[in-house]
């Protein structure tokens, strides 16, 4: 079986290497132009403990991690066990796994049928002959598997030396070394007795960016002055990368004592004319909630990154789920608007991110954008140079806007506007000195509990979204518009239902998916469209009550179209896979035929 | 001197104080206000920042740039504020229950981070907006609205409190004893790094009168020859029962947060300020 399409996972004890074999391999076939797709998982151990990859690669763009194994490397079977159920294996696939493992093989819980391309392997013994070190083991693999399949060889070489590039000479020399021992030994010692087979043609080099590395870059790109923020699963690398980069634009990052102190000093921040971010994750929203509603009030701009994890409470920290939807939108007390964007794939978090400053800046109000593990702690190949000329980077909007010097003369700092914004100075500023306050007040910034001032500012203040409303529309849609059946999803499900629809729609079942960016303000007339020719639609979404399924019937009448809609949900951990997806879409299909 | 450019009206804004007659903050204003005038501080230099309570009202009642921001959060939000723009003067105020009730988890980390900026707790021993009940700093055995048998718990002593934080400046004063205060607040402002200040600031409406008249009774200078450098000296004069003094019990010098900060901005320009797509190198495979 040649394809130009393969997933591969790799499963062992922290200290087997997994995840750097895993980067190492993403970084070959980036560098030779693929596309790649990784996806970590590991318990919430510090150190040791299970770890695994799932490495998909492909000379076509890919949206997902892939459903189903073709390649199984077990460098630990008691391991191997904890990811059972999210690593699932196809039919014809080939496992590696450690001859020197003492797990007894009865006790492998794979089928014997699946066992059939089974090769057992001294990876260990291979990495100590050849690099003095059973820690090259990972390195040996590779160079197992790279021979084995046809993976990436040139480039494999080229990124074993730059993982220890930092590391002495002789590092690298045996690493080399670990590769080439392992190529041998297949050249030497394995008969083939599998088909998997990866062909491709290189092309230009990639790039490979996780997620939450993505978020951070896009808030710099976007201007970010100010992060202040209290570390949390899965969000902590946002603040990790701009802790290295932020300072060297004369930007702060502060680690704060508590998510209440963090989003304060990001409102403080904001007042005193900065653009200010922070990201944390459900818990730490959940903190944040009344700081959030301060900004609002306020009409402050700032950037609130929820990298959403398995909930409620603690949950499942290290995980993925899609919860938080309520939270992010009518989190907090009072009619407390706020813009809620949700990114779909590691591309989107750089994009979100940035239309998220664009949009606070411009409208002065929070935004939060609603990320997740999935989309966090992912890697995917990129094109570098779609990063160039961005509509919504800190080249087009740099700042929210200040009075004129007439308007100064009268300065009401929360002047009602048609549109809801009003010009704002900040501390320093000489004339235009105002009160912030999440008290009720008028146009000056005085506080008042009169009812029609309430009602006047209220409306002020909301005023805001009509304008989004017209500014922007953020739709994706995959399929034929004239499709009856439809897939409505947001977030990080999009790849999952984005390679669902494009396997129906190829196997002739006519099926159309929408999948909306900005999930508030809601913009009402793309569902519309969408809807004209749908008669059954199903809703997608990692979340047990089915939020966004409710909060979608809020806003559009299905019923009035004769639409029927169906949920289709499950609880976090671990992600859709196409194959769910797909055969819900038939299942649904045939439905509507019968 | 230099020429005296502001003078008190031009710190007063247009809001009149919804404070009850005899409220202990009018003298708090007051003084704060008349150590603007002696510092000359042009008011758009200024940020004052509130949590909530009456005492948080004081932000709105000065000419400044201020913000009331939400409860016990005064604090993170001044070091936004301060962190954003190291050239303002930050000064956040609050009372007893706003600070060490609520926001009492803020307090050692602004302390200990030395944000330069000025916090001025008035201390009426009560929650007066919410209509009297305990605070943090109520007296054991006081009947107060959530009391009613008598306050169980063991006050808060805020001087003892900040010495042990290690805030760079700990000081005391009266709201009744304004000449004092004018100078401890004008101290505290100027000082370089986090400076605290109690304000003994009575609640006529809530602990009566006489809290005014028994407050003047225990009050004491600090001795001409205090020094403010020795903790144990300051701890001592934390403790006294006998006396309530007033002045700077405590002060340091060490370095603030900025220039830490200005510091590590400047090792990390060495490494190079980047265009910032050139940063996607990192990235690269």
């Amino acid at each position: 079986m040649a394809s130009n399409n393969i997933v591969i996972g790799i499963a062992g004890s922290g200290g087997d290497g997994v995840i750097s074999a895993g980067e190492i391999l993403v970084n070959a076939a980036s560098s030779d132009g693929l596309f790649v797709f990784m996806l970590k998982s590991f318990g919430a151990q510090i150190r040791g403990g299970e770890s695994s990859v799932r490495v998909r690669m492909s000379s076509e763009p890919v949206a997902t991690q892939g459903d189903k194994l073709d390649i199984l490397v077990v460098l630990s079977w008691k391991d191997y066990l904890k990811f059972q159920s999210e690593m699932l294996l196809e039919d014809h696939v080939v496992i590696l796994s450690d001859s020197e493992d003492s797990f007894s093989e009865e006790n492998i819980p794979i089928p014997a049928d699946k066992l059939k391309n089974w090769y057992k392997v001294p990876f260990n013994q291979l990495a100590t002959n050849a690099a003095g070190t059973s820690l090259a083991k990972n390195i040996a693999m590779l160079g197992v598997i790279s021979e084995l399949f046809n993976l990436p060889k040139t480039a494999l070489e080229k990124s074993v030396k730059k993982k220890f590039s930092s590391k002495r000479d002789d590092v690298i020399e045996k690493n080399l070394n670990a590769l080439k021992a392992g190529r041998d030994y297949v050249k030497k010692e394995i008969e083939k007795k599998d088909s998997v087979l990866f062909e491709y043609t290189p092309g230009d080099p990639r790039i490979v960016m996780e997620g939450n590395e993505a978020t951070a870059f896009g808030a710099l790109y976007a201007g970010v002055e100010f992060y202040a923020g209290y570390p949390i699963t899965p969000s902590t690398e946002i603040m990790h990368w701009l802790s290295v980069y932020l300072p060297r634009y004369n930007g702060v990052v502060i680690q704060m004592e508590d998510e209440l102190a963090s989003i304060n000093a990001v409102v403080g921040a904001s007042f005193a004319g900065r653009k200010a971010m922070t990201a944390t994750s459900g818990p730490g929203v959940s903190l944040m909630s009344e700081g959030i509603g301060l900004a609002g009030m306020a009409e402050l701009p700032i950037v609130v990154i929820n990298v959403q994890r398995g909930g409620p409470s603690t949950g499942i920290p290290t995980k993925t789920e899609q919860a938080d939807l309520m939270q992010a939108i009518w989190g907090s007390h009072g009619d407390a608007p706020r813009v809620v964007i949700a990114p779909s794939d590691v591309e989107d978090c750089f994009d979100c991110t940035v239309l998220a400053f664009y949009i606070a800046e411009k409208y002065q109000l929070p935004v939060i954008v609603l990320s997740d593990a999935f989309i966090g702690h992912r890697k995917e190949s990129i094109n570098p140079n779609r990063f160039r000329d961005l509509k919504y980077g800190f080249k087009k909007i740099n700042r929210r806007i200040t009075p004129t010097e007439k308007e100064l003369e009268d300065y009401h700092r929360f002047k009602i506007t048609k549109n809801g914004i009003s010009p704002v100075t900040w501390p320093g500023m000489e004339k235009g000195m105002y009160q912030a306050a999440g008290i009720e007040h008028n146009e000056k910034g005085f506080p008042s509990s009169d009812v029609s001032v309430h009602s006047r500012m209220t409306k002020k203040r909301w005023e805001k979204f009509r304008e989004i409303k017209r500014e922007f529309s953020f739709e994706r849609f995959y399929g034929p518009d004239d499709a009856e059946l439809g897939v409505i999803a947001w977030g990080s499900t999009k790849g999952a239902v984005k390679e669902a629809v494009a396997r129906a729609n190829a196997n002739g079942i006519k099926v159309q998916a929408i999948i909306p960016q900005i999930l508030y303000p809601f913009l009402i007339q793309p569902f519309h469209d969408f809807l004209r020719h749908k008669k059954r639609v199903i809703f997608v979404e990692m979340a047990y009550a089915g939020a966004f399924r409710r909060y979608l019937r809020g806003f559009v009448r299905f019923g009035d179209f004769g639409v029927e809609t169906v949920s289709y949900r499950q609880t976090g951990g671990a992600p859709f896979t196409v194959g769910q997806i797909y055969d819900k879409i038939v299942e649904e299909y045939e439905k509507k035929d019968a | 001197m230099d020429e005296v450019k502001y003078s008190l009206k031009d710190y007063k804004s247009d809001l009149k104080p919804i404070w009850c007659p005899g409220c202990g903050d009018y003298g708090v204003l007051n003084a704060l206000m008349q150590a603007f005038v002696k510092l000359q501080i042009p008011p758009h230099q200024m940020a004052l920042i509130s949590g909530i309570g009456c005492s948080s009202r004081l932000p709105g009642y000065i000419n400044t740039y201020g913000f009331n921001g939400i409860h016990g959060r005064a604090i993170p939000l001044a070091t936004g504020v301060k962190l954003s723009n190291p050239d303002i003067k930050v000064i956040a105020v609050g009372g007893d229950g706003d600070g060490f009730s609520i926001g009492a988890g803020h307090i050692p980390h602004a302390a200990r981070k030395n944000i330069d900026m000025t916090y001025i707790v008035m201390n009426n021993n009560i929650y007066g907006l919410t209509k009297g009940q305990a605070s943090p700093t109520t007296p054991v055995g006081e009947q107060t609205k959530t009391t009613f048998y008598g306050n169980m718990d063991e006050p808060i002593n805020p001087v003892r409190m900040m010495i042990a934080y290690k805030a760079s400046f700990v000081a005391r004063v009266f709201s009744g004893d304004p000449k004092n205060a004018i100078e401890v607040i004008t101290q505290a402002i100027q000082h370089r790094g986090f400076s605290f200040v109690e304000v003994l600031s009575p609640c006529p409406t809530f602990r009566g009168v006489e809290q005014f008249k028994l407050i003047r009774e225990k009050v004491r200078h600090l001795p001409e020859d205090y020094q403010p450098t020795d903790e144990v000296r300051a701890f001592d004069i934390a403790n006294d029962n006998d006396f309530i003094r007033l002045g700077v019990i405590y002060r340091q010098d060490r370095p603030i947060y900025t220039d830490i900060m200005r510091k590590m901005q400047q090792v990390s320009e060495k490494m190079g300020k980047p265009e910032i797509l050139n940063l996607l190198k990192q990235f690269e495979p």
